[in-house]
């Protein structure tokens, strides 16, 4: 083909893609490196920046805001994503050939999934009100429960992220399962039920490594996910000064645009992209060394 | 192959597809009880039984947030769906244009440009906020939807699902093209694009829906009420002082309703848009 011109083409091909790409992405994300070791007073612009060494990440690190939302980030991925996985893998299972009409069925499990997190938020947080819903179905069974501030007590107001998080996440999880466990060959399955395998122990000993890839795959999603959480916390957390349940990126944005530190606000960005970063290393990695195929 | 249906199979399906049926009414009741709730007045949503089907549905609740004097329903919806149409408009130029440079095109620093492209992929586009908020100061598109749209419009999904469906055009249907005189553009619009539609259906129906949901880009840059999206507007009547749940649910299930529509008239690409940007290369 015709050499010299396609050159010529394929760089105006790629201009806009470049432009913004360089210009709303490279320099940005170079400008808060940068500014990550600066003290910023925004008002003055560039200009307004000094080098502030390492000081902001000693100082994000004493921060009881911020050691808080490192703790609560990884107490969400520790304990949603293993939940998120296991439920998706499950349904997905029932979804794949054990019910009648599993086309329409996977529909209800997607809602979530598709409909605006801010609307879900406020309605967790109107069901786990004193008041709420969820208190009002636990007062049948107990009576202890009466009163359990769900939203406002230290260690409580992180059961409803949490709830919400798996929630949310089924649909997605749950479709890639099927995809993936429509792939496992239906000999194995046979093979098992003819050595009179339970169901049961077919589930784990034939679905569960055969979709290991595709586990592995989405676990590392999830926990990606769920690092950057932030619609959930912050609108339930607008009605819940103390912040509790403050994650990673509420406490960026805090930074950022109520306190206006900016230099801090990056720094505390950037514990985040180290996070993410290690974590699809682990991907590259590990995915040739747990995997069964 | 198929496996004979014995009689317990058909017995522990029927009892499969009940359990199954009862777990996923547990995800769409909250969608009844957010659409119950806008329909009663604040102080029953709280009482005890909650009513389900309210006796006296007030449409009124509906009527107050499309008459709404600081933020009037059809200004949100206007505001959500220019952001919508102008991203997906402008992601598929994008997109389409370099999908097929690096899909067909041979040139000296194709290999540099998309391994810079998959690096960035993996920093979270969260980390640029704050240098993007000066920015966008700095060019005065702060607080205009474009401070919104714009950086959405490099999509690294969208280029690599594009590039994918073109590698699979063979090259000799272009070759073919080149010999009746036809320059890249035209192979481009005219024998490719044509091929992509289901490409760029699921590609269309994927960005809508993150870009409708969006919260964090228009809460950072849209702080004028005239400039609020549907989930801004969601927010407003969340944070209002007089508590007003059922103005907030109200304004939630508008916010959800075209989406719901969206997807119940085309699941296919929906879930396609999912397959297809989750299987691993």
């Amino acid at each position: 083909m015709r050499r010299k011109q396609d050159t010529l083409t394929a760089w105006l091909f790629l201009a806009p893609a470049l432009i913004i790409f360089l210009v709303l992405i490279v320099y940005p994300i170079g400008l808060s490196g940068y500014a990550s070791f600066t003290k910023w007073k925004y008002t003055a612009g560039l200009k307004g920046m000094k080098w502030y060494g390492f000081q902001n990440y000693i100082n994000i690190f004493k921060d009881i805001n911020f050691s808080s939302a490192i703790e609560n980030t990884f107490l969400y991925v520790l304990i949603t994503v293993p939940i998120s996985i296991l439920l998706s893998l499950i349904f997905a299972y029932l979804l794949n050939n054990k019910v009648f009409l599993p086309k329409t069925l996977r529909l209800f499990y997607f809602i979530p999934y598709i409909a605006n997190a801010v609307a879900i938020a406020t309605l967790f947080q109107s069901w786990f009100r004193t008041d709420g819903l969820i208190n009002n179905i636990l007062s049948i069974f107990s009576n202890d429960t009466v009163g359990l501030k769900w939203m406002t007590d230290k260690n409580l107001c992180k059961i409803p992220v949490m709830v919400m998080l798996v929630w949310t996440s089924l649909g997605y999880l749950i479709i890639i399962y099927m995809g993936a466990l429509q792939n496992v060959s239906s000999d194995l399955y046979e093979a098992a039920e003819i050595d009179g395998a339970s169901k049961t122990k077919q589930f784990i000993h034939i679905t569960f490594p055969m979709v290991s890839q595709t586990t592995f795959y989405l676990i590392i999603v999830r926990m990606i996910a769920v690092f950057k959480v932030f619609v959930s916390v912050n609108v339930m957390s607008m009605k819940n000064p103390a912040r509790y349940n403050t994650s990673i990126m509420v406490e960026v944005y805090n930074t950022a645009f109520s306190k206006m530190q900016f230099g801090k606000a990056c720094a505390e960005a950037w514990i985040l992209v180290l996070i993410v970063l290690f974590f699809t290393a682990v991907q590259f990695v590990g995915q040739k060394k747990w995997v069964h195929y | 192959m198929k496996i004979k249906v014995r009689k317990y199979d058909l017995a522990s399906k029927t009892v499969a597809t009940v359990i199954i049926a009862l777990i996923g009414l547990m995800f769409v009741l909250p969608l009844f009880w957010m659409i119950s709730a806008s329909l009663q007045i604040n102080g029953d949503i709280y009482k005890y039984p909650f009513q389900w089907i309210p006796t006296l549905p007030r449409w009124e609740n509906y009527a107050e947030i499309w008459n709404s004097g600081e933020v009037p329903l059809l200004t949100m919806y206007g505001n959500s769906i220019f952001i919508v149409v102008f991203t997906n408009l402008g992601i598929m130029f994008v997109s389409i244009l370099a999908a097929y440079a690096f899909a067909k095109l041979q040139f000296k620093g194709k290999g540099i440009v998309f391994s810079m492209f998959i690096c960035v992929m993996m920093i979270p586009s969260q980390v640029t906020v704050v240098p993007r908020f000066l920015l966008f100061k700095d060019l005065s598109l702060y607080n205009t939807l474009w401070a919104v749209i714009l950086p959405a419009l490099f999509s690294v999904t969208s280029i690599f699902l594009m590039r994918q469906f073109f590698m699979t055009v063979p090259d000799s249907l272009l070759e073919s093209a080149f010999l009746d005189g036809a320059g890249h553009f035209r192979i481009l619009t005219q024998i490719m694009l044509p091929l992509t539609k289901p490409t760029v259906a699921s590609l269309l129906i994927m960005n809508f829906v993150t870009c409708w949901n969006d919260y964090f880009n228009p809460l950072v840059f849209l702080p004028s009420k005239k400039y609020y999206t549907v989930s801004l507007g969601i927010q407003y009547y969340y944070t209002q002082e007089v508590p007003s749940t059922n103005l907030t649910m109200a304004m939630s299930v508008c916010a959800i309703l075209p989406v719901l529509i969206l997807f119940f008239t085309c699941q296919k690409f929906f879930i396609e848009s999912i397959t297809s940007s989750g299987v691993k290369g």
